[in-house]
């Protein structure tokens, strides 16, 4: 490899890592959203799945390839034990809820010495390789797109359009939407273990309520018609700082006026597209 | 669209990293929060580095080499953070790095940099084992654990033997500090004759403050933010606490704020500081008026310390003879230095070696000045 691609390559190692990362979350916020739900647990589930990959490298120093589907346990658990009550409901409980974990997390994260306190964790080894990110990534995009295109999709769409005409065709809610929250947490908490093994430092409030708004912005921006919208969404926003460095100063206003523009005139998101669907 | 969407991007990406450097220059690059709700330390910061590099260039290291800068926004963010440092040394190419801002940032950077070997200088990072990461990372900032003795010093030269505590046991800094405070005291031998806590909101301590008042304690230590270190001040003075009691603050008080909340109440309180505004040396009084001068306001103690690591590093790099990051490394080691905020030299674990510039400052009148 000549010399100036493999500093190129790692130069923008870390950003590359970050745009898979972001990815997964935005992903992981897609699926709720595509049954009318909206959940801000998202950064709390991926500070799960961090915090418990970190520990099981760091205390039991489990190979990575082990640690990363174990990363799941934790999320799944604490999304079964909120969407289970919340999302009988409703209207906005999930949210409150979730909204509630991440702070709830955060306070434990603080409080807890062995969880590092507010010093968080570091000495993490760099083990996440981009071939995983980006083949987990690839994974989770056609496992959604499949998904999309089936009958459980169509039922998907039916909840999120009118929940009343859903249930009258005999569709379960409770049942998508705890299955859909558990596929979020899931793909939360491998983007939580890989950030985490991307970085060699993680801290309480990486995982609080500002990264759950930017989750959700990731989703909104890139437009929730497709799997790929999210991705897009997320690309854009985690690009748009590094791109803009050479402005300095000016670098916020610009990231700023970008993102005010594409909500104005793009009210769907940038892929503003529908998935097609075969015939019944 | 798409596609020439991402030719934009990677066009942006590979030439957008700033203008070209001149061969005749030396780059060093700095990491700071430039923006967010920390940017007040990070614009500080980078006031005090672009001080030093006016005076740094004027002259040229290695034979008249200027140094180039580039300072990178973090935003106060890790992964903002991390980018910039793999900006500034795979295209920017520099040879040291000052900062990052925080100590969290720097858990994160410094794995980063000290495998690439690039010496690594914190101006602000006082968090315990910064310097642990590895051998290329440096910092300047002298933890609360090296100021609180110099302040009890100058207590006990006044014939404190006594001392009663009080700290807010619910915010990070101010338990830590305590936990300071507490160590220090018992080693250098003061009688701890009361410990009392309280939660930073609160606004009533006169249950505590009435027991404290009882033992008649020669000093009362406060570890807590400014306002409720000026909660305390302000209600012990209607307890009848008078100047037979010496009041010691750990590194929340040592703030302007104190003396505008406070007032009269906060007369006599003593601090430690890395370095004062006020200190008299001809050095200090020059930056201090070469500040003003550049940027109309006054500078603070994140300005000064960044002012002197800079200067540091220009000496160092002298020292190596030659722009190379292991010399560098080899050179920062052997540092003796005299600053804006005193005699300077690293330990072997490269932290500051000595508490010699730390100022104890006495409040009087609503201000601080230098204690007798």
């Amino acid at each position: 490899m000549p010399e100036w691609l493999d500093d190129f390559l790692w130069t923008y190692q870390n950003l590359v890592h970050a745009l898979g990362i972001n990815g997964l979350l935005a992903l992981s916020m897609y699926v709720v959203l595509a049954v009318g739900q909206l959940s801000l647990g998202q950064a709390a589930f991926m500070g799960l799945g961090a915090y418990s990959s970190v520990l099981l490298t760091l205390k039991l120093d489990l190979p990575f390839l082990a640690v990363l589907p174990l990363s799941c346990v934790a999320p799944v658990l604490f999304a079964l034990a909120i969407g289970v009550p919340t999302l009988r409901l409703s209207g906005v409980y999930l949210a409150i809820a979730t909204i509630g974990l991440g702070e709830v997390l955060r306070a434990v994260y603080l409080n807890v010495d062995w969880l590092g306190g507010a010093l968080g964790l570091s000495g993490i080894p760099g083990r996440a390789e981009s071939w995983m990110i980006f083949g987990l990534l690839g994974v989770a995009i056609l496992a959604l797109w499949a998904v999309g295109r089936s009958a459980i999709g169509r039922a998907m769409a039916a909840i999120r359009e009118d929940e009343t005409a859903a249930q009258v065709m005999g569709i379960n809610l409770a049942r998508y939407r705890l299955g859909a929250l558990l596929a979020s947490a899931v793909l939360a908490g491998l983007a939580g273990a890989l950030g985490a093994h991307s970085s060699s430092f993680i801290g309480p409030n990486e995982y609080g309520f500002e990264p759950a708004v930017t989750i959700l912005s990731f989703a909104l921006l890139g437009g929730i018609g497709t799997p790929l919208g999210p991705v897009v969404g997320a690309w854009i926003l985690t690009l748009l700082p590094e791109v803009l460095r050479g402005f300095s100063d000016l670098r916020l206003v610009f990231n700023g006026v970008i993102i005010v523009l594409a909500v104005l005139f793009l009210p769907e998101g940038l892929l503003a597209l529908r998935m097609r669907r075969h015939a019944a | 669209m798409m596609r020439r969407c991402f030719v934009v991007l990677a066009a942006a990406l590979t030439f957008g990293a700033g203008p070209a450097l001149a061969e005749d220059t030396v780059p060093v690059g700095a990491i700071e929060i430039l923006s967010g709700p920390s940017a007040a330390y990070g614009i500080a910061i980078r006031a005090g580095l672009e001080l030093a590099l006016d005076e740094v260039n004027v002259h040229g290291v290695l034979g008249g080499r200027k140094i180039a800068l580039t300072i990178e926004d973090s935003a106060g963010l890790k992964d903002q953070a991390i980018n910039a440092a793999r900006k500034l040394i795979g295209r920017d190419k520099v040879i040291a790095i000052i900062g990052p801002t925080l100590s969290n940032e720097m858990f994160a950077v410094g794995p980063v940099t000290n495998e690439r070997r690039i010496p690594t200088v914190g101006t602000s990072t006082t968090a315990v084992g910064v310097t642990a990461i590895g051998p290329f990372i440096f910092r300047t900032s002298l933890p609360e654990a090296d100021v609180i003795p110099v302040t009890l010093k100058k207590a006990m030269s006044r014939g404190v033997k006594t001392i009663a505590l009080v700290y807010a046991n619910d915010d990070v800094f101010s338990k830590s500090g305590f936990d300071v405070m507490k160590a220090a005291a018992e080693k250098a031998g003061l009688n701890i004759v009361a410990i009392e806590s309280f939660g930073s909101k609160d606004t009533d301590f006169s249950a505590q403050l009435t027991k404290i008042k009882a033992l008649k304690p020669d000093a009362v230590g406060i570890s807590a933010l400014v306002e409720p270190t000026s909660g305390v001040l302000l209600q012990a003075r209607q307890l009848g606490f008078g100047s037979e009691t010496l009041f010691i603050g750990g590194n929340g008080a040592n703030s302007p704020k104190l003396g505008e909340i406070a007032g009269a109440a906060a007369d006599g309180l003593i601090v430690g500081s890395p370095w004062f505004i006020g200190k008299p040396d001809p050095a200090n009084q020059q930056f201090v008026a070469d500040f003003r001068k550049k940027y109309s306001k006054d500078p603070d103690q994140f300005a000064a310390q960044a002012f002197d690591a800079l200067r540091i590093v220009a000496a160092a790099i002298n020292r190596a003879g030659a722009a190379d990051p292991v010399k560098l490394r080899e050179a920062l080691t052997q540092t003796t230095f005299s600053g804006v905020t005193g005699p300077f030299a690293f330990t072997a674990g490269r932290d500051p070696a000595s508490a010699a510039g730390v100022v104890v400052l006495v409040m009087q009148g609503g201000k601080f000045g230098i204690a007798p």
